[in-house]
């Protein structure tokens, strides 16, 4: 089974491997200390991913320039709050930007 | 005592083979109709102490049946009960397997992952993006506008990055076609990761298959990285799927 | 043994586990006993990565109960 892989820079691909989050897919956990905490995780994984579904919709229209200046403050307005919700989400849950890394299959390829 | 399982095979004949599986144990063909599946008996205590030998020897086992015939790889540590269970999963999966032999027959998986300096590239990108005919709106605008044209300039930083990335794949792919039945791309799994990729070749174009990453690595851009693998057995290219109504 | 050789058959495994742990067959359901995906991949891991961030990651991880069956 050797000579199976060719590369000139096996460092950079072990480096490079090692910062997948897929690489380490989220396992559901029956501990009962952990179970409100995998929850949590779950949740805000759904959120975030609607959270950016709708930051994306807004810079699209942002884009084709349709929005007035009173809409571009609307705008700016939901998608600070949004963040700021969920960053209170965060904190109240301890979980940080790669804890939210559950694999959502056909969900996740929405972005 | 449960079952370990290997790979489903296009056979349902014993398996001739002196070489051993995972912990010693001897390797053989548990036949369903016309097709089997590949196993060793495996002492539930290995459970506890799974190690990259393991990962080895499944690889290992799984190659050496894609010599001879056409196998469809199980995932790592996969195992059943008993010989009933895995019996009544044959019969579960039976057309779904039959399907993918078929399909997979005489071709081999080879797997392409390239790596660029996707940290610099948006670096670059993002500074091109700063600050262009934003002044206005900077001293004029509201925290909420501000905030949003922020985002925007993120937003088209990003969508520039992924252009980018998608016509350094074209360059790549393109040495490539013509010699893969199938290919399966994905991009950036990582900023630095573009491409990560898998082609199905037959066996009979594998030799042309490994002389397009040589052309690949002498003419293709030269401020990429590139890893070349395989042959594989199909690990990413088998589609499962139950039956509807399981067959005695 | 130089650090050339550790080095591509580290890769060799990498490339291994990129494929056996989440692709090939994959089948759910009851009578699969299977050990956890994530012990798997700590397993993996540990042995062969040594990028400092994916070790910080895996000091984090909540590997609870490691070894136990799954119900």
């Amino acid at each position: 089974m050797n000579k199976k892989v060719k590369t000139d820079s096996p460092d950079v691909f072990i480096a490079e491997m090692g910062k997948i989050q897929e690489a380490l897919p989220e396992r559901i956990d029956a501990n009962p200390q952990n179970v409100e905490k995998g929850l949590a995780k779950l949740v805000l994984t759904l959120v975030e991913l609607i959270r950016k579904l709708l930051e994306k919709q807004a810079m699209r229209r942002v884009e084709g320039g349709s929005l007035t200046d009173e809409e571009i403050e609307k705008v700016g307005e939901t998608l600070m709050k949004l963040e700021n919700k969920m960053k209170e989400l965060k904190e109240i849950f301890e979980l940080k930007d790669e804890d939210l890394n559950i694999n959502l299959g056909p969900l996740g390829d929405l972005m | 005592m449960k079952i370990y399982t290997y790979g489903v095979i296009d056979s349902n004949s014993g398996i001739e083979d002196s070489n051993k599986g995972i912990e010693g144990a001897h390797v053989h063909n548990i036949p369903y109709r016309d097709i089997g599946i590949a196993v060793s008996d495996l002492d539930e205590r290995y459970k506890k102490n799974v190690n990259p030998d393991h990962i080895l020897k499944h690889e290992e086992v799984a190659e050496r049946l894609m010599e001879r015939f056409t196998v469809l790889p199980m995932k790592f540590f996969t195992i059943f009960k008993n010989k009933e269970e895995i019996l009544s999963m044959m019969s579960e999966y039976y057309d779904s397997f039959n399907e993918n032999l078929d399909r997979l027959r005489g071709k081999l998986e080879f797997g392409l992952k390239v790596i660029w300096s996707g940290n610099t590239i948006k670096k670059r990108i993002a500074e091109n993006n700063t600050g262009q005919g934003q002044s206005e709106l900077l001293s004029n605008g509201s925290l909420a506008q501000n905030y949003v044209m922020e985002k925007f300039e993120k937003y088209k930083t990003d969508r520039q990055f992924k252009e980018e990335g998608h016509k350094y794949i074209s360059t790549v792919n393109r040495f490539f076609s013509g010699f893969a039945v199938e290919e399966k791309l994905n991009m950036l799994k990582s900023e630095g990761l573009l491409l990560t990729a898998s082609y199905l070749v037959e066996k009979a174009k594998q030799d042309d298959f490994k002389q397009a990453f040589e052309r690949l690595k002498k003419n293709g851009p030269n401020d990429l990285k590139y890893l070349f693998s395989g042959p594989w057995p199909p690990y990413n290219f088998i589609n499962l799927t139950k039956s509807e109504f399981k067959k005695v | 043994m130089d650090n050339v050789m550790l080095k591509s058959k580290d890769v060799t495994l990498l490339e291994i586990l990129d494929r056996v742990l989440e692709k090939g067959v994959v089948i759910s359901g009851d009578i699969v006993i299977s050990v956890a995906d994530v012990d798997l991949v700590y397993v993996g891991l540990k042995v062969l990565l040594s990028s400092v961030e994916t070790m910080e990651r895996l000091r984090g991880a909540p590997f609870a109960g490691a070894g136990e069956e799954p119900t």
